[in-house]
C-alpha cells in the first residue's frame, strides 16, 4: 500500500501541567507540594493527507489543532503514536526533513524584531543553503505577490500586523517547502489583509501544488481555500471530509422563512411549531428549522391554509453548522466524562 | 540540494553582522554600555589597589603578588568578556525562548539546534572588556618581566598554552551557562539565571589557593572536579603569571585535567541540552 | 473637605488595585518556586568567596586588624551591607517612573488628587514589607549560621536604635534619590542607562564593594561627603561599632539633611516637570 504524504496513526500528546490554585495561601502550599494535572491535548488522531491537498483543521479553542501541527513539525514529541511526513518522522528532526517543510504561526514570529526583514531573509538563505539565484527568484516573486517590496528595509517592529504576517509567510516559503503548516495565519488581521493572504495562499498552492495544512477560526478562510475539512474537538477527529459534506452530515435541517400577508397570531405560531423549531420571528416573517424530509409536507399544508407573500428555503449558514458540531461534541464529551467518573 | 550542509561559519558571520547592525541602531545605548563596562573594570582595579595597600599578596606564600594578581584579573576579564560577548545574551535569550514558546522556530531550522541557539546574538559592547583585559595583561606582564629582582622570562610555550587555556576556560563557562539555561525547560521561568550564573562563576574569580584552608577544601574539590569553574581562570593565569619552572606536579596534573574537563563539560552540556529539547513543551502564546 | 470625600473611594479603589497587583506578583513568585528558593539562598553565596578572599588577605598581611576590621569583622560587614541594601535598593522604581512619563500615564496624577511621590512611596513600603516577610527566614538562617563572625555580639540598645533609624532613613533616602533620577525623564526620555551608571557608582561609593574605611584618606574624605555611604556602609558600620557613638548621631543628622534635600529636590522636579509636561499639552 503506497503511503500518503502525511500519515498519522493514533497520535497522542498529553501535557502535564502544574495545577495552580487560587490565592496566596494555596500558592505558598504549592511551594512544597505541587499538584499536577494531565491535559490530553491530542487523544489519538488518525489522518492521511495526499500530496497537493489543502486541508483545513477546524475546532473550538483548545481542541488540539496547534498541538497537532507542532507534532507534525517536530517541535514537540508525542506521548504515543506515529507520524510520517514525506517519509520522515517529524520529531527526529532530520535536516533533510526540516529543509522540506515550513511552519507559520499567527501568534509567534521568527523574524528579528529590530532588523529589517531583509536581513532575516538573508540569514534564511544561509541556514537553508539556498542558491543565490534561486533565492533571488523566489524572494522577488514572493515579495511582489505580497506587495512587500517597499517594506523590506524597515525594521520589523515598525511593520503593521498584516505586513509582519506577510513577511513571516515570505520567510517561511523562501526555501520552497513542499509541505506548509499554517496555524491561524490570519488571526487578528483586518478584512483586507485577510483577503490578501487568502488570495496569495490560493494562488501559491495551485501554482506549486504544495501540501498545506491550515488551522483557522475564520470560516471565510476555510471556505475560500480548502476542499477538505477536518474537524477536531477534544483532541479527536470528529469529521473528515468535504465542506459541503459537513452540512449534510451534521444537520438534516433546512431553514424555511415564510412571509405572511396577515399578522401572525399566537395560534398560527403554535401550529407552525408542529413542523419545526422556531428560529427567528420578526413580523411578518417567521424562520423555522425543519427536518429536510418534512419540508415538502410542511409547505403544502401551509400554502394551502395561509396567504404567503414570500418563501425561502435554505441551508443553515456554515458558521452555525460548525457551531452546532462543536456544541454536540462538547455535549458528548461531557457525558463521556460523567461515565468515566462513574466507572 | 540533497545532503547540503549549511556553512556554519557563514551563518555565524551573518549573526555577528546582524547583531552589529542592531547594536548600531541603538547607538547611545551601545556607548553607555561600553562606558559602564569600562568603569566596572576601573572600580575593580581600584578595589584591588586598596587591598594591596594592606598586603603584598593574596594568600600567604601563594605567589599572587600585585602584578601576578593583575594578570589573574586580566585573564578573568578576557574570559568573561568572551562569554559575555558571544554567549551571555544567547543564554538569556534561550531561557526567554523557552518561556515564550518561540523556541519553535529554532527547532525548525535545518541546522544544529544548539548552534542556532548559542550564537545568534553577539553583544559587541561587551568586547570593551576584552580590550581592558588585554591592556591590563600587557601592563602587568611588562611590570613582571622588567622588574628589578627576579624578572619573569616569557617562555614560548606559555604563549601557546595561554590562548589555548583561555579557549578551554571559555568553553567550560559556556557549558555551565547553556546547562543552566536549559533548566528553564523544567523550572518554568528562570529569572534568576543571571544571578545563579554570577554566583557560581564568582568562585572562579579568585586564585584557587585561597580555598585551600579548612573546609574550603570541600569547595575547592567541588569547583575543581564537579563544576570545574575554578580551572577556568586559574590555569591560564597561573601559566602566564609565574615561571613554568615553579609549576609543581599537582599544577601540571590540573592543567591536564582541565583539557579533560573541557571536553566532559561540552559533552555533558550537549546532553542536557538535548534532554531539555525533548521536554520542551512549546508554550502557546 | 468635600473634595476629599468624593475622591476618597477613588483613592481607596486605587489602593485596592495596587494591593491586588502586589498579591498577584507575589503569587507569581511562588509559582516559580524553583527560581524563588534558589534565588534567595544564592544571594548569600558571594559571602563565602568574600570570607576566603579576606582570610587570604589577612593571612598574607600578617596583621590581625586592617583599619577597624578583623577578618571576621569584614565578613560581618559584608553580611550587614546585605541588610542595608535590602532596605535602600529600589529595583524598578526609576524605570517605572520613566515609563509612566513616557506613556503619559503620569497625567492621571494631574487630574486626580493623588500625590505621585506619596503613592509610589506607599506601594514601595508595601512591596518591601512583603519581601521582608519572605526573606526573613533565609536571612535569619544564614545570620544564625554565621553568628561567629560577629565578634562583638549585639550592640547596645541605643546603638541598636540608631541602627534601626539608619536603616529606615536609608530606605527613604534610597527611595528619594531614585525618584529624582526617575523624574529626570521629564527632560531626558532615556534614563535606563543613567540608572545603570548610578547603580555602578552606588556599588562602589556606598561601601557595598568594600568597607569605606579602607579608602585612602583623600578619597575617603570625598566619599564621606556624598549621600551614597548611607545606603550601605553607614548602617553596617553603626551596627559593628566602628563609628563612635557621638559620630553615629551626627551621621544620622547628616543623613536626615540629605533626605530633606532629596525630598525637596524630588518635589521641585515633579512640579517643574509637570508644568513642563502640561505646557506641552502632554
Ligand atoms: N505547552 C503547553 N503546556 C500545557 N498545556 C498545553 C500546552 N499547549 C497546549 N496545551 C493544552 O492543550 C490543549 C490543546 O491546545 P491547542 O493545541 O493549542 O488547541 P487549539 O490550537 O486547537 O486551540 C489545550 O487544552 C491547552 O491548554
Ligand atoms: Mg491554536
Amino acid at each position: 500500500m503506497p503511503m500518503a504524504l502525511i500519515e498519522l496513526h493514533n497520535l497522542q500528546k498529553t501535557y502535564r501541567v502544574y495545577h495552580k490554585k487560587e490565592g496566596l495561601r494555596a500558592s505558598i502550599k504549592g511551594l512544597f507540594k505541587r499538584t499536577y494535572k494531565e491535559v490530553q491535548a491530542v487523544k489519538g488522531i488518525d489522518l492521511q493527507v495526499e500530496q497537493g491537498e489543502f486541508v483545513a483543521f477546524l475546532g473550538p479553542n483548545g481542541a488540539g489543532k496547534t498541538t497537532t501541527l507542532k507534532l507534525l513539525s517536530g517541535v514537540i514529541h508525542p506521548t504515543s503514536g506515529t507520524a510520517t511526513v514525506m517519509g520522515h518522522t517529524p520529531w527526529h528532526r532530520e535536516n533533510d526533513y526540516r529543509r522540506r517543510f515550513a511552519l507559520v504561526m499567527g501568534q509567534k514570529n521568527q523574524l528579528w524584531w529590530d532588523l529589517p526583514a531583509q536581513e532575516s531573509f538573508r540569514l534564511h538563505q544561509q541556514i537553508y543553503g539556498i542558491e543565490p539565484e534561486a533565492f533571488q527568484q523566489t524572494h522577488d516573486e514572493l515579495t511582489d505577490l505580497l506587495g512587500l517590496r517597499d517594506l523590506l528595509s524597515q525594521p520589523v517592529r515598525e511593520l503593521s500586523l498584516g505586513e509582519r504576517m506577510k513577511m513571516e509567510l515570505t520567510a517561511a516559503l523562501l526555501h520552497n517547502p513542499e509541505v506548509l503548516f499554517l496555524d491561524e495565519p490570519t488571526i487578528g488581521l483586518d478584512v483586507v489583509a485577510q483577503h490578501n493572504i487568502q488570495q496569495f495562499l490560493k494562488y501559491y498552492q495551485e501554482k506549486r501544488k504544495i501540501t498545506i495544512l491550515l488551522t483557522s477560526h475564520y470560516m471565510k478562510d476555510v471556505a475560500a481555500l480548502c476542499k477538505r475539512v477536518v474537524i477536531i474537538a477534544n483532541g479527536q477527529i470528529q469529521y473528515d471530509g468535504s465542506l459541503s459534506g459537513i452540512i449534510d452530515e451534521t444537520t438534516n435541517r433546512k431553514l424555511v422563512t415564510l412571509q405572511f400577508a396577515d399578522p401572525i397570531s399566537d395560534s398560527l405560531l403554535s401550529s407552525l411549531q408542529r413542523f419545526g423549531t422556531l428560529v427567528h420571528l420578526e413580523e411578518p416573517r417567521v424562520t423555522l428549522g425543519v427536518t429536510r424530509d418534512d419540508v415538502p409536507a410542511m409547505l403544502t399544508s401551509i400554502l394551502d391554509a395561509h396567504d404567503i407573500d414570500d418563501l425561502i428555503v435554505e441551508e443553515p449558514p456554515l458558521e452555525e453548522v460548525i457551531a452546532e458540531v462543536f456544541a454536540r461534541v462538547a455535549e458528548t464529551s461531557s457525558t463521556q466524562r460523567d461515565e468515566d467518573g462513574v466507572a | 540540494m540533497a545532503g547540503y550542509r549549511p556553512s556554519y561559519l557563514t551563518v555565524f558571520l551573518t549573526f555577528a553582522r546582524n547583531s552589529l547592525v542592531r547594536d548600531m541602531s541603538f547607538r547611545t545605548n551601545f556607548i553607555l554600555q561600553c562606558i559602564s563596562t569600562i568603569s566596572w573594570t576601573v572600580m575593580n582595579i581600584g578595589f584591588y589597589l586598596i587591598v594591596f595597600q594592606y598586603t603584598d599578596s593574596i594568600g600567604k606564600e601563594t605567589g599572587w603578588g600585585r602584578n601576578e594578581f593583575f594578570v589573574f584579573l586580566a585573564t578573568t576579564w578576557i574570559i568573561n568578556s568572551l562569554v559575555q560577548t558571544f554567549f551571555m545574551p544567547n543564554a538569556q535569550q534561550f531561557s526567554e525562548l523557552i518561556r515564550s514558546g518561540n523556541l519553535d522556530f529554532a527547532l525548525l531550522k535545518p541546522i544544529d539546534t544548539q548552534f542556532v541557539i548559542s550564537f545568534p546574538r553577539v553583544d559587541w559592547a561587551a568586547l570593551s572588556n576584552l580590550f581592558m583585559g588585554i591592556t591590563l595583561l600587557c601592563y602587568s606582564m611588562y611590570q613582571l618581566t622588567t622588574r628589578e629582582s627576579d624578572p619573569l622570562v616569557l617562555d614560548w610555550r606559555v604563549l601557546l598554552m595561554y590562548p589555548f587555556y583561555i579557549v578551554c576556560g571559555t568553553i567550560i563557562m559556556y557549558s555551565v551557562m547553556i546547562t543552566l539555561a536549559s533548566t528553564s525547560v523544567w523550572l518554568g521561568r528562570n529569572q534568576t539565571l543571571y544571578n545563579f550564573w554570577f554566583y557560581i562563576t564568582n568562585f572562579s574569580r579568585y586564585p584557587m589557593e585561597i580555598y585551600k584552608v579548612g573546609w574550603g577544601m570541600a569547595l575547592w574539590v567541588f569547583f575543581t572536579f564537579i563544576i570545574p569553574v575554578l580551572l577556568v581562570v586559574n590555569i591560564p593565569a597561573r601559566i602566564m603569571a609565574r615561571p613554568l619552572s615553579t609549576m609543581n606536579s599537582q599544577m601540571w596534573q590540573l592543567a591536564g585535567f582541565a583539557i579533560l574537563a573541557t571536553l566532559a563539560c561540552l559533552v555533558l552540556s550537549r546532553r542536557v541540552f538535548v534532554r531539555a529539547l525533548k521536554s520542551y513543551r512549546s508554550a502557546s502564546s | 473637605m468635600a473634595t476629599t470625600a468624593t475622591h476618597q473611594p477613588c483613592v481607596r479603589s486605587r489602593m485596592k488595585t495596587w494591593w491586588t497587583i502586589l498579591k498577584i506578583s507575589l503569587e507569581e513568585r511562588f509559582v516559580y518556586r524553583g527560581d524563588f528558593a534558589l534565588g534567595t539562598l544564592m544571594r548569600f553565596l558571594p559571602i563565602i568567596t568574600q570570607v576566603f578572599l579576606w582570610y587570604a588577605i589577612f593571612a598574607a598581611s600578617g596583621k590581625s586588624k586592617i583599619e577597624a576590621y578583623t577578618a571576621n569583622g569584614v565578613v560581618a560587614y559584608y553580611m550587614l551591607t546585605m541588610i542595608s541594601r535590602a532596605f535602600s535598593s529600589m529595583p524598578g522604581l526609576c524605570n517605572g517612573i520613566a515609563l509612566q512619563v513616557r506613556d503619559g500615564e503620569i497625567k492621571k496624577y494631574l487630574i486626580q488628587p493623588i500625590d505621585l511621590l506619596g503613592f509610589l512611596l506607599i506601594t514601595r513600603v508595601a512591596h518591601k514589607l512583603c519581601y521582608y516577610a519572605i526573606a526573613l527566614i533565609p536571612f535569619a538562617f544564614v545570620f544564625f549560621l554565621c553568628r561567629g563572625f560577629f565578634e562583638n555580639g549585639w550592640p547596645d540598645p541605643p546603638i541598636l536604635l540608631a541602627y534601626s533609624l539608619s536603616l529606615i532613613l536609608g530606605f527613604l533616602l534610597g527611595f528619594f534619590i531614585e525618584a529624582c533620577l526617575g523624574l529626570v525623564s521629564f527632560w531626558f526620555l532615556e534614563v535606563t542607562s543613567l540608572v545603570f551608571v548610578y547603580n555602578l557608582l552606588n556599588f562602589f561609593l556606598s561601601g557595598h564593594m568594600f568597607p569605606l574605611d579602607l579608602l585612602p584618606e583623600w578619597a575617603a574624605q570625598f566619599v564621606y561627603l556624598l549621600p551614597f555611604q548611607f545606603l550601605a556602609y553607614f548602617p553596617a558600620a553603626v551596627f559593628l561599632g566602628t563609628i563612635e557613638a557621638g559620630d553615629v548621631w551626627r551621621g544620622l543628622a547628616v543623613e536626615t539633611c540629605w533626605l530633606v534635600f532629596f525630598i525637596l529636590l524630588a518635589r521641585i522636579m515633579l512640579n517643574r516637570g509637570i508644568q513642563r509636561y502640561s505646557g506641552f499639552g502632554g
